[in-house]
């Protein structure tokens, strides 16, 4: 015979998570923890947050960005060239689309007259109707239309401002004077990188033409935007372009091409944070699962007495995995409904900033996909201790002080699972599983790292106390490894929050460093570039006369690659494409200079052989890209003109110096006659004293343009700054995913110590003794934990630093020492906040089992 | 007196009558750092259906062990225990549930109430367990015999110690068990109080013609008992029946 089963409750796991019996009990059990397990449910909230925020703002801007394609190139193909785009090219293009607009966009000094200072601009020479997809917005309305039919200039506001300038003031502009027809609001879409250092001044080409300065700036760029209107699509036009004009080294984009590049720029966001987001997750994960650890522990008896009524085990596994599905669901609902606000919020502050109109509208989506992500983690991490109910004897009824048992080999599918999920989730933010996989192998060594020193710290303890100790540094250097410590719990929540906070941290801090500029007393922060060779005496005479040093002085000539070691650079097929299409600005000279190291062969110190093969000196990482060594033949066409080169020198350089260097750099007596132009560099002192040069230059050498370094340094911090308060904000949120963790540890050590400590408080101990007990104890969790997680952040620092940012490994000391010192006194403080409770409670409520 | 240890076994030959506990040669052994300890040694006994078994003896001597081997709620290190003709160690821990959910009831020493659920759902746990609902009216109806027909709603910790004793025997008894385990049932309360307990456990039991064994150190509470068998050193070294019962 054999004994009935129970025949109204379900028979397995899965029938008894849907089975009313098993969450109507979970509810009952809940009755004297839910505000506690709410807590423990918020750390999960913060990394789904932050997940749905940022992948809803990604596909929120994608939606943008592809139904407004065309607007964001303002053309169907937009060509592009450093190269002057030949009339006859343009008439052939005209012939192949319904409309064609021409530009040319360069830097060039500007300055605002009568006297009111001059300023590097953008300058851009629009001809023709571009954009012929969306709009450009001028105030006033109409100033963008006379721009093109009556000539003047239209600027960005902020520049009316710097310069107390308002609409009717004239400009002068190479050698001629513009009036200032109005401000732009809203750009025609931008195709050079540069533009984003220097604010943006529109004119006609036709002005372009008048001012002289066409043909002189040598960081001119040439556009052709083309309309087609029921002709071949963009990419069908673009292959034909191609086709056409097989010896141009043009660049071509069309609006789906641009699309795919701001989605990959968008990609390469969201998966950096995106990073941050996953480790706030899996952090919060790592809570979860000890706050189900303790509140299994308080419910061992319950279990066990519903054991010995006849609840078969996987009904009791049931209940608790209920509460846990509850607690990942509310974890979930609430990250994603704070994520969608986080969305909706930065949508509304950032909206204008952004080259697309994007509704704010929750993406419901993502929001359902990360939530199912959170509360998948959260169930899968809760599983570890929810496993070890099934281990809960009946028999406990019988005899109180049981543990949770269980876990070892046992555990190893469910390590095996929640590795799993954790690379999934990893995929789905960074589909490419060599990263997902690294990443969650880097979490795992982390986590068993600091299992293997709470293992060592428990192993240590247990064997260096001696009973000679005084009784208060005994008692609290052993609840480190006695039954029902906190070692292990502590050291993964504490000390892997520590680990992620200081490594986000020092990433965000090799990041600035990484961009900060070596500036010293003989490094320039002004280049005055396009000096024609006959100027190069005038405008070092006017620096002369200002005071001013001339740093360097340097020729510098563009070419190209024609071909390596006598193939065609384009038949290549190791090297890159863009390497035979760049435009390459050389020197020549015949000493090294101070920011400059030899690596390889010989710098050629003299004169060129005329006639003979050219020793050519190579930058480290170019000749690596280019796949030439010592001794290997060149061909470079300087505008025209073929040079056989062979490689004698590679390089180092220190391009962070911010002084003029070179990828090619060629011996005297070679590139003389090429035509060229000078770069003057020279320091100056105050902005004033840059202001007046600039003013001076603007004056006499108008084609000269003046690049101010400490302005192109404030755009640059400024996006820094950005970058940065996003990283911030995300470090924020893996404190705030801490927080909950770190309470939930404090909750569950008061339980676990607190009879312990009444206990000591009936037999006479004072509450200083009590205090100094409990102090002990945390002291020494807090200074492993925060030990472990500063030396692991130290860890993964040099590994960042060593392969990904080329930096010193060695970490920013002051940031250690505040992480260790502040999470140190975090546990000391909570230790002391134990003990306030402990001595505030009336002894006789703990002694009869209340809590 | 018969022979310790094995002279409980009541069958003789030819007797068709089947126990409802039938122990044999049960023994139970802890690993520990200092070697192996044996808690109980070669333990055989048995009791029919509605019979009352007392088992009384020092701390350590086995008790509370003899019991929670009995109710299937810990694994013996050798011997068998049958249960209505089922041996319990050929059952895993969730059949060996159910056969207690069907056939055993048990009171504790300290209570073992769950502290979350309100004295009527504690009753009710049994019942659930079984998937049966809407005996609402039962439980209420066994929490008034008890004296607790105003504090349905209380829970464990807003209940005096004899209380929730009372409660206990309540939810013991709602499933109709046939046999009830019950350890030190008085140990935590005061004479005052454990009179109306012992009076209602030995009341419950005869009206649903439940067995029972009582593990206790009180000899007043074991007089109460048919059979009294007495342990020391994890053996039993006497038995004795109350014939006036």
């Amino acid at each position: 015979m054999t004994p009935s089963k129970n025949k109204g409750l379900p028979r397995s796991l899965w029938t008894a998570l849907f089975h009313p019996w098993v969450w109507r009990m979970a509810w009952r059990d809940s009755r004297s923890q839910r505000l506690r397990l709410v807590i423990f449910s918020l750390a999960i909230v913060s990394g789904i947050a932050a997940l749905t925020a940022i992948h809803s703002l990604k596909a929120s801007v994608e939606r943008g960005i592809a139904s407004e394609a065309k607007a964001l190139l303002g053309s169907d193909l937009r060509i592009s060239s450093r190269r002057e785009i030949r009339e006859e090219d343009i008439g052939k293009l005209s012939g192949m689309a319904s409309r064609i607009s021409r530009e040319v966009s360069f830097p060039s000094m500007m300055r605002f007259l009568p006297d009111g200072g001059a300023r590097l601009m953008q300058v851009r020479g629009i001809g023709g109707e571009y954009p012929f997809y969306g709009g450009v917005e001028t105030r006033p309305a109409e100033a963008w239309v006379k721009m093109r039919e009556e000539g003047g200039v239209l600027v960005e506001p902020a520049i009316l401002d710097q310069f107390s300038a308002k609409v009717g003031d004239e400009v002068q502009l190479g050698g001629i004077q513009l009036k200032i027809l109005g401000v732009i609001d809203k750009p025609a879409p931008r195709g050079n990188r540069f533009s984003g250092f220097a604010p943006e001044a529109y004119v006609r080409l036709a002005d372009i033409e008048r001012s002289g300065l066409l043909g002189k700036n040598s960081m001119a760029a040439h556009q052709v935007h083309l309309e087609i209107q029921d002709g071949p699509t963009s990419d069908a036009l673009k292959d034909s372009v191609r086709e056409d004009f097989k010896e141009t080294s043009w660049r071509l984009e069309t609006p789906e091409d641009r699309r795919e590049n701001l989605g990959d720029a968008l990609d390469n966001f969201q998966k950096f944070l995106g990073l941050i987001a996953l480790a706030s997750l899996a952090l919060g994960a790592i809570g979860v699962a000890g706050a189900v650890h303790a509140h299994v522990t308080r419910r061992i008896q319950t279990i066990a007495i519903l054991r010995c009524l006849g609840c078969p085990g996987h009904l009791a596994f049931g209940i608790y995995f209920a509460q846990a599905m509850a607690l990942g669901l509310l974890g979930a609902l609430l990250g994603a409904g704070l994520g969608i606000a986080m969305q909706m919020g930065l949508l509304m502050v950032l909206g204008d900033e952004l080259p697309i109109s994007v509704s704010p509208s929750p993406e419901w989506k993502i929001a359902a996909q990360t939530m199912a992500m959170g509360f998948a983690v959260c169930c899968g991490f809760a599983l570890l201790p929810l496993m070890k109910i099934r281990e809960i004897s009946p028999a406990v009824t019988l005899r109180s002080g049981a543990c949770l048992k269980g876990g070892g080999l046992r555990a190893l599918p469910i390590y095996g699972l929640l590795a799993g999920l954790l690379v999934m989730v990893a995929y789905a933010n960074d589909p490419n599983w060599k990263r997902a996989l690294a990443l969650v192998g880097g979490m795992a060594l982390a986590f068993l790292a600091l299992v293997a020193v709470a293992r060592g710290l428990m192993a240590v303890t247990r064997r260096v106390v001696r009973l000679g100790w005084p009784y208060l540094i005994r008692q609290g250097v052993s609840n480190l490894h006695r039954p029902g410590n906190q070692t292990l719990l502590f050291l993964l929540s504490l000390g892997l929050g520590t680990f992620l906070l200081v490594t986000i941290l020092s990433a965000g801090k090799l990041l600035n460093d990484r961009l900060s500029i070596q500036q010293s007393e003989d490094s320039p922060n002004l280049y005055l570039i396009d000096v024609q060779p006959d100027q190069v005496a005038g405008v070092e005479a006017v620096l002369d006369a200002g005071g001013l040093p001339v740093l360097e002085s340097t020729p510098m000539v563009t070419m190209r690659i024609q071909s390596i070691r006598g193939v065609a650079v384009g038949d290549l097929k190791d090297v890159p494409r863009w390497v035979g299409r760049r435009e390459f600005r050389s020197t020549y000279r015949d000493k090294l200079n101070f920011t400059e190291e030899l690596v390889a062969g010989e710098f050629a110190t003299g004169r060129a052989d005329p006639g003979g093969v050219v020793p050519l000196s190579l930058e480290e990482k170019i000749a690596r890209d280019m796949k030439v060594g010592i001794g290997d033949e060149v061909t470079m066409d300087v505008q025209g003109i073929p040079i056989r080169t062979r490689v004698t020198s590679i390089r180092r350089v220190d391009w962070s110096r911010f002084n003029l260097n070179f990828f090619m750099v060629f011996p005297p007596g070679v590139l003389e006659d090429a035509p060229g132009f000078n770069v003057v560099t020279t320091r100056t002192p105050t902005p004033e004293a840059s202001g007046e040069l600039q003013r001076e230059l603007a004056t006499r050498f108008a084609n000269v343009t003046a690049i101010d370094l400490t302005q192109i340094l404030e755009a640059v911090r400024d996006i820094l700054g950005k970058i940065s308060t996003v990283i911030t904000v995300l470090a924020g949120f893996t404190v705030l995913a801490g927080l909950p963790i770190l309470i939930g540890t404090l909750l569950n050590g008061r339980d676990v110590r607190l009879k312990e400590s009444v206990l000591l408080r009936t037999l006479g101990a004072s509450a200083k003794q009590v205090r100094i007990i409990l102090v002990i104890e945390y002291a020494a969790l807090g200074i492993l934990s925060a030990l472990t997680g500063v030396l692991l952040a130290v860890a993964a620092n040099a590994a960042l630093a060593t392969f990904v940012f080329k930096a010193s490994p060695w970490p920013d000391a002051a940031l250690l020492l505040a992480a260790f010192g502040t999470v140190t006194m975090i546990a000391v403080l909570g230790g002391l906040a134990l003990s306030r409770g402990v001595c505030h409670h009336p002894p006789l409520e703990i002694l009869r089992g209340g809590s | 007196m018969s022979s310790p240890s094995t002279a409980s076994l009541e069958s003789t030959p030819g007797d068709v009558k089947r126990p409802l506990l039938k122990v044999t040669g049960l023994r139970k052994t802890h690993q520990t750092a200092g070697g192996d300890l044996t808690v109980l040694k070669e333990v055989s006994l048995g009791l029919d259906a509605g019979d009352t078994l007392a088992i009384i003896g020092p701390s350590g001597s086995g008790k509370t062990t003899l019991l929670g081997l009995c109710a299937g709620l810990d694994d013996a290190s050798a011997g068998s225990v049958e249960l209505d003709g089922l041996a319990i160690e050929s059952l895993d821990q969730d059949a060996r549930a159910a056969l207690r959910n069907r056939l055993v009831g048990f009171v504790f020493q300290s209570f073992q109430l769950i502290p979350t659920l309100t004295a009527m759902e504690n009753v009710l746990v049994p019942l659930e367990l079984r998937g049966e609902s809407g005996r609402q009216a039962e439980a209420e109806k066994l929490l008034t015999e008890v004296g607790l027909g105003d504090r349905l709603d209380h829970y464990p910790l807003q209940l005096s110690g004899g209380e929730q004793q009372r409660v206990a025997l309540a939810r013991a008894f709602i499933h109709r068990p046939k046999i009830l385990f019950a350890d030190e049932p008085t140990g935590n309360l005061d004479s005052g109080t454990s009179g109306p307990i012992v009076d209602m456990l030995f009341r419950l039991n005869r009206e649903a013609g439940t067995a029972l064994v009582l593990v206790t150190h009180d000899p007043a509470l074991a007089a109460k008992a048919r059979r009294v068998v007495t342990m020391s050193g994890g053996t039993i070294v006497s038995e004795e029946e109350n014939d006036a019962l």
